[in-house]
């Protein structure tokens, strides 16, 4: 591909400092331990894994709201560890986020016009009435009326936070979105509502996204790349189709097989991996998926597989694909 | 035929609450058979809760209360029951699993001392019997090292093992009837899995009739025999697992099924149900779906239809197939 990327993440690590008791021993718990991907204009990058993989950290790293403890970030040719606060916060228009949780990521104390308002207030875009204008014009993109943006935020059900979470994410115009988990905490027929939203805004907009979930039936069907994480690694990456098609790696194999699938017609062998997902904090040597790994040899044990490009396009860690 | 295990009639429990009445359960009828694994599906507060909790008479502390309708268990009435008599039942002959299993332990009891009260009321076993009985239903239930986890507290278990440990309490009286409250909704899918497979093998060998509340299509197509689709209070549409899935009737039911997205069906746009779902204190007369159907006709805003049969065991609540019985009314 010649079109250079939008975001470009660079090996980054996330190391959190604990300490076990008051003189016990110190460690790291290595949420993300180096990950690499990059994220083209226009295009929606699915990251899947599961509780404590380091999806979300590794999204609060782009958002830089951590900063990593190695690696670079680099937006639009920009290396964002080495720009000053100000900098940052001048770039920071460019990327927004929306959060998961729609009831807890909306001040209660603030009417919705505020909300939305205050992205444009910190970046000292537009005055009165036209701000006001655009606050207006926010709430009808994402469905609702304007005078809902005289509520609080308690007045409206999760679907419709959620919409103004998004609309005060587009107040500034951003590039690109990082999406936590926007409908899980969502029901099914409002789920849908919000990722159709969330599609034609990227349209009609030509936004970017990063979407952080869990569910691999949503991620499939809102991106065309995804990044499978697992234990603080990527351990498979690849456009939507072969991902599905044929997962490589087989951590993934077991993720897609686990889909409970909504028709009772369909029967399936499943690959029930064995054992719960070891701690962060003291991960497995070598490949750390080895413990569960139905596939598992020495090598895996002692030897961290590489990240390669299997296919083309196709990237998957394994040791099963290196030779 | 099998035999009716559980039969809920008319059921309708109401929240008393000081901006007025909310009926959260308004007329529910549903009938479970020995061995038979029911889903009960709908979004949130629709009442499938509060349907599972007025089986097992755990309104108490809640502003809530049962205020028509029966509930029959194995021919008893358990509305009429006395506490005693209802705590003989509950945890022995009925047992229940909660959505999140840290705060349904005791964080200050080992694992052991809470199945073995179980264990001790309800099957008399005392001492090393109950101890032996407790490790074995822990071993039931794919717990590694069981001899060393009966000494361990809540917190030093993971999320799924927290949940086979929930497990174990509630199989470890054999009970007829196990009402599962969104069970895996908590875990990660390869954990889901895990659990899902242990349920249905539980169910199977000791023939548990399973009463499954979810809001995951996936999940109750894996597991049920046949689903109950609730809204706003109400069963809407009940069906053989096959039947629902091939052939719904109620405009919700259909609007649920296209918008979840499956694995590998490639659709560029996903269907959906207008709106949400209405304030329970303000509902709209006629059909509670009306507002939101994309199949509304004006009769449906005066009429509330019935519960009344569409096919062979499968019932619907929909004016659109029942339009000859609103000519003669």
């Amino acid at each position: 591909m010649t079109v250079a990327p939008l975001i470009e993440v660079k090996n980054i690590k996330k190391y959190f400092p604990y300490k076990k008791g008051l003189f016990g021993k110190k460690g790291f718990v290595k949420a993300v331990d180096g990950v690499s991907f990059s994220v083209n204009k226009g295009e929606t990058f699915g990251l899947v894994g599961e509780s404590g993989c380091g999806k979300s950290t590794t999204g609060r790293m782009i958002m830089n709201l951590l900063e990593p403890t190695e690696g670079a970030i680099i937006f639009e040719g920009h290396d964002l560890g080495s720009l000053n606060e100000n900098e940052v916060r001048d770039l920071r228009k460019d990327f927004q986020m929306i959060f998961q949780d729609p009831y807890a990521s909306l001040n209660p104390r603030m009417r919705v016009k505020e909300i939305i308002a205050e992205p444009l207030v910190i970046h000292g875009l537009l005055n009165g009435k036209q701000r006001e204008k655009r606050v207006h014009e926010l709430l009808e993109v994402v469905g609702l009326s304007s005078y809902h943006g005289e509520r609080y935020p308690h007045e409206f059900s999760g679907g419709q936070r959620q919409r103004i979470g998004i609309a005060r994410a587009l107040a500034v115009n951003p590039k690109l979105i990082i999406a936590d988990e926007p409908v899980s905490a969502l029901d099914v027929s409002i789920q849908s509502q919000i990722l159709n939203l969330l599609q034609d805004l990227q349209e009609e907009f030509g936004l970017t996204y990063v979407f952080i979930a869990h569910d691999l039936s949503v991620v499939e069907h809102i991106s065309s790349r995804i990044g499978v994480m697992y234990l603080g690694r990527m351990v498979e990456l690849a456009d939507k189709d072969s991902l599905y098609e044929e997962p490589l790696h087989p951590y993934t194999q077991s993720l897609i097989s686990a889909v409970p699938i909504p028709n009772p017609r369909i029967k399936r062998e499943r690959i029930v991996l064995q054992g719960d997902i070891p701690s962060p904090s003291n991960p497995p040597s070598g490949c750390t998926f080895h413990t569960r790994c139905p596939f598992v040899t020495d090598l895996c044990k002692s030897q961290i597989p590489a990240f390669k490009e299997t296919r083309p396009g196709h990237f998957t860690a394994c040791h099963l694909y290196n030779d | 035929m099998r035999d009716k295990l559980l039969t809920i009639e008319n059921l309708k429990t109401h929240f008393f609450s000081d901006d007025g009445i909310v009926p959260a359960v308004d007329g529910v009828n549903i009938t479970i058979k020995k061995g038979e694994t029911v889903g009960i599906v709908g979004e949130s507060g629709c009442g499938k809760s509060v349907t599972s909790l007025s089986v097992m008479r755990l309104l108490k502390d809640t502003p809530g209360r049962v205020v028509g309708g029966s509930i029959q268990f194995k021919g008893k009435d358990l509305l009429s029951l006395s506490d005693r008599e209802m705590r003989n039942i509950r945890g022995n002959e009925i047992a229940m699993i909660f959505q999140e299993p840290m705060t349904s332990l005791n964080p200050v009891l080992t694992i052991g001392r809470q199945i073995k009260e179980a264990v001790g009321l309800h099957l008399g076993l005392e001492g090393k019997k109950a101890h032996e009985h407790v490790i074995e239903m822990l071993k039931l239930v794919g717990i590694p090292r069981a001899e060393e986890i009966v000494n361990e507290y809540p917190h030093q278990l993971s999320g799924g093992m927290r949940q086979r440990v929930m497990i174990a309490m509630a199989m470890s009286c054999k009970p007829k009837l196990l009402i599962a409250d969104e069970p895996t909704t908590a875990l990660d899918v390869t954990i889901q899995a895990q659990i899902l497979e242990l349920m249905k093998k539980l169910s199977a060998e000791e023939e548990t009739a399973i009463m499954l509340i979810t809001h995951d299509l996936g999940v109750v197509a894996e597991m049920c025999d046949r689903v109950v689709v609730m809204y706003a209070g109400k069963v809407v549409e009940e069906a053989d697992i096959y039947e629902l899935f091939e052939n719904p009737k109620h405009p919700y039911t259909k609007g649920l099924l296209q918008s979840i997205p499956k694995l590998r069906e490639k659709k560029n746009r996903l269907g959906s149900i207008p709106g949400t779902v209405p304030n329970p204190l303000e509902r709209p007369p006629g059909c509670k779906f009306a507002p939101r159907c994309s199949e509304v006709f004006d009769l449906c805003r005066e009429v509330e239809p019935e519960l009344l049969p569409v096919g062979a065991d499968h019932q619907c609540r929909c004016l659109l197939y029942q339009r000859d019985l609103v000519k003669e009314a």
